[in-house]
């Protein structure tokens, strides 16, 4: 029994659904040509055989060709075959429906079906991230879903259709309330699972989940907030699982900002903060300071990089360098009549947050640094910081394991989206990161990587805050488990259930 | 009646049933009412900042794919150009799919307002029931150790916030004494049965949340009747009817009872529309997923057609609830007139 925050709201990853968490269940039931391993802190990942039992490139590497197993079936009996494989790059690829392969699918130019049971891609360049690329959405029905025209799936309720083809099937759906799965026994990988039934229940109230948990009504719980953490680990029938998760947070500058738009500035208030303390007080230890815009945990990652430190001495003089001065004397600086002060702006919906803005707070106000911690509803931030309104905001992402900084950390365009909501901009950041994009061999492209990190620490679009550690909770009942930041389900075939 | 109340009865209906023409009357002030409810919220959602696109913001999820979501959902149009196909939609009875469910509006609603009803108005039962008895144990003694004892507990369960309650049921008969299930509509078990055992399992999982759905209400209740019923034992009615014999107990039951029940058809009348839209806050700590948790969930995704569904159900059941309640008010009072 598994504990969910919330019901998925579809079974067809592509239709018009923006949550990642679904894909962990929906994984359950759906196959994908391999499995990522999660090794991506030794190299970019690499992948485990599953519905393809082979693959190779070609000479040039601008092809793979993926020979899939010949004894898979939907749970309607129909055979996987390679047609169901073209069939969802063709969906990935469609514009009427927004699926976000639209744009991982960028290389592959095309599909091609050489047998029922062969598979080539083709590919436009060639880059270190091809099969991850391939790999990237699970196989979905073409005889039961290609039925259905694309403009109608965003308003098309595929339960009734579903067909399936995974470790598990889906048994019964009480909306909103609890999903049951059940082993498929025509399941064609290996291994075959232990367990009978998974039970996700949702449980929308976090201290009703955590309720549940304590009394053995849940024998998985991802997400546990830190400072929960202890009673968890207290527990006797359950084992805490920390592990370094994806999870990172900063407190975002607004690069166009008057104030912001100085280096200087942007780097006195890294300086001024003490992240260890706020890093320690906010995540109860359950978080590290974040160095960089990679993840210390990855492959990429800069070991040589020097953070900034905690020198709020260096904060002054910077803040005094940029002309920030106490005329007023009234404790907070200021420059041209205009005092050094702005809205740090956090969601409503995360303690966690409200911490980091006030220990912010405090710590920027020993310099000189007015900050008013100011929650604003989650919906409403993503859009301000969408439009560019506001001065600077306590937020957080959660990585992919491709690493890919185009639309974090480039200039963003006027025609092209962007996540650089900060609207940092750096000519030679943007030259780094389109070469290492371009560079085909990833300890190359890491020379490069590097590089890009150094500067962006130094320019400091943003403070870098935390990396999270991922917390969850399994009751010992649970044996063979696991549990990864790529998914939680990973090896579920392995978990058993002791009495 | 002579004309038979044909299609062309409306002036006779008028004249003839007074009940009638005011019910009309109402209803048409009601759809009035509907339809600037409707217009605004539409506004108000559209001018609230974000949209569904706004929630891509996982770094994964490519920028450009919150522009293909604007222009899918027309986002990128004029809100009034979207009110209007809304509206002409919506008269035809075609409210849409919800963004978030991929299901029609309709259907999504018809599975959270009966879970919703079913709580609420077991709720709104005990809450009625539980207060009467309530302030029926303290007017027998009025002033007494009974009656003060009361009083304050029921102050405090109508001044205590209702998820302090809700946990604090949890907490004692779910988890200490074990007695009731601290979530959902149904066990796992449950949902798996039919027929009684369903039943029986639904009813269990019941208890807690309909009884912190009452007990504010309760409270207020109480307070509300105890003060009618002292009010109305002085009254002239009740003293001559103790002088005839009476029994103090039949006095209160049979006379004065009735009597101070009557303001309770407003408050019940009033509560219908909280019947139909829920308490988020219930149904959060009890994973019950009514129309709170749909509206909640369909305000934060900014699930338009979802927003503006639940919008036209909560407010017809404004309008109808007024409606009731005036007609039952002139049903039991004979001296209100229409």
């Amino acid at each position: 029994m598994v504990g969910i925050v919330q019901d998925v709201t579809t079974f067809n990853e592509y239709q018009w659904s923006g949550d990642s968490y679904e894909l962990q269940i929906i994984g359950l039931m759906f196959p994908s040509l391999m499995v990522e391993q999660p090794d991506y802190s030794l190299h970019p990942p690499s992948f485990a055989p599953s519905l393809a039992s082979a693959w190779e490139f070609s000479q040039d590497n601008s092809v793979v060709t993926f020979h899939l197993r010949q004894d898979a079936r939907w749970s309607d009996g129909t055979p996987v075959t390679a047609e169901d494989v073209r069939f969802t790059y063709l969906v990935q690829k469609d514009p009427r429906i927004s699926s976000p392969g639209l744009e991982i699918k960028d290389f592959i130019t095309d599909v091609e079906v050489i047998d029922r049971f062969t598979a080539k891609f083709h590919f436009s360049r060639v880059y270190p991230y091809q099969l991850m690329d391939a790999n990237d959405g699970h196989v979905i029905p073409a005889h039961a879903w290609g039925k259905v025209p694309l403009e109608k799936w965003e308003s098309t309720d595929f339960e009734p259709i579903l067909v399936t083809s995974g470790p598990f099937r889906l048994a019964s759906h009480s909306r909103g309330q609890t999903l049951v799965l059940e082993r498929d026994p025509d399941w064609w990988g290996s291994p075959r699972p232990n367990l009978d039934r998974v039970v996700l229940r949702v449980i929308p109230d976090v201290s009703s989940q955590l309720n549940q948990l304590l009394s053995g009504d849940l024998h998985l719980l991802e997400l546990i907030p830190p400072r929960e953490a202890g009673r968890v680990r207290a527990h006797p029938d359950l084992e805490l699982i920390a592990q370094p998760g994806l999870l990172w947070g900063f407190i975002g500058w607004n690069n166009r900002d008057p104030v912001f738009a100085d280096r200087r500035v942007r780097r006195a208030m890294s300086l001024a903060i003490n992240r260890t303390a706020l890093v320690d007080t906010a995540y109860h230890g359950f978080a590290k300071v974040a160095n960089g815009p990679i993840l210390s945990s990855m492959w990429a990652y800069n070991k040589a990089i020097q953070p900034l430190p905690f020198d709020p001495e260096q904060a002054r003089r910077l803040l005094a360098e940029a002309g920030w001065r106490d005329s007023d004397a009234d404790g907070v600086l200021d420059r041209g009549g205009r005092a050094l002060e702005f809205d740090l702006l956090y969601p409503s919906s995360n303690p966690i947050r409200h911490d980091i803005a006030v220990l912010a707070q405090a710590d920027l106000a020993r310099v000189g640094v007015a900050c008013r911690p100011t929650q604003v509803e989650f919906t409403s931030l993503l859009a301000r910081q969408e439009s560019g309104d506001f001065q600077a905001t306590v937020t957080a992402w959660s990585e992919a394991t491709k690493i890919d900084l185009t639309s974090a950390w480039t200039t963003p365009s006027a025609t092209q989206g962007s996540n650089n909501f900060m609207a940092y901009s750096n000519p030679e950041v943007d030259r780094l990161i389109a070469a290492a994009r371009e560079e085909s061999d990833h300890t190359r492209a890491k020379v490069i990587l590097d590089r890009i990190q150094e500067i962006l620490v130094d320019d400091q679009p943003v403070t870098f805050l935390y990396e999270a550690q991922q917390l969850t909770a399994i009751s010992r009942r649970v044996g063979g488990a696991d549990i990864n930041p790529l998914s939680v389900f990973f090896n579920v075939q392995d978990w058993y259930l002791t009495p | 009646m002579r004309q038979g109340g044909g299609a062309d009865g409306g002036s006779g209906a008028r004249r003839h049933n007074p009940l009638l023409a005011f019910a009309l009357r109402r209803l048409g002030s009601g759809a009035l009412l509907l339809l600037l409810v409707a217009t605004a919220t539409f506004a108000l959602v559209s001018f609230a900042p974000g949209d569904i696109a706004s929630r891509l913001s996982d770094p994964r999820i490519p920028p450009a794919a919150r522009e293909r979501w604007r222009q899918h959902f027309g986002l990128d149009r004029p809100w009034p150009e979207r009110y209007g196909e809304w509206l002409g939609a919506a008269v035809r009875g075609d409210f849409g799919t919800s963004w978030l469910h991929h299901r029609g509006v309709g259907a999504v609603l018809g599975e959270a307002v009966p879970r919703t009803l079913l709580l609420t108005s077991v709720g709104l039962l005990l809450e009625l029931a539980g207060g009467i008895a309530l302030a029926l144990s303290q007017i027998r003694r009025p002033h007494g150790t009974a009656d003060r004892t009361i009083t304050v507990v029921t102050l405090a369960a109508y001044a205590m916030p209702t998820f302090v309650v809700a946990l604090g049921l949890v907490y004692l008969f779910s988890f200490r004494l074990g007695l009731f299930p601290a979530s959902h509509l149904l066990s796992p078990e449950g949902e798996m049965a039919t027929g009684w055992r369903r039943v029986a399992d639904l009813l269990h999982h019941l208890v807690l949340p309909a009884v912190a759905v009452g007990v504010a209400g309760a409270g207020a209740v109480a307070r509300y009747v105890r003060g009618s019923l002292l009010d109305e034992r002085t009254q002239g009615y009740i003293v001559a009817a103790r002088a005839r014999g009476c029994s103090q107990w039949r006095a209160t039951l049979v006379h004065a009872l009735p009597n101070s029940l009557l303001p309770l058809i407003t408050m019940v009348g009033l509560s219908i529309p909280f019947l139909v839209s829920g308490s988020l806050v219930v149904e959060v700590v009890f994973a019950w997923p009514g129309m709170g948790l749909a509206m909640y969930n369909a305000a934060l995704a900014r699930d338009v057609p979802m927003l503006m569904g639940g919008t036209v159900v909560a407010t017809v059941a404004v309008v109808v609830g007024n409606l009731v309640a005036d007609i039952a008010y002139a049903a039991a009072d004979p001296r209100i007139r229409l």
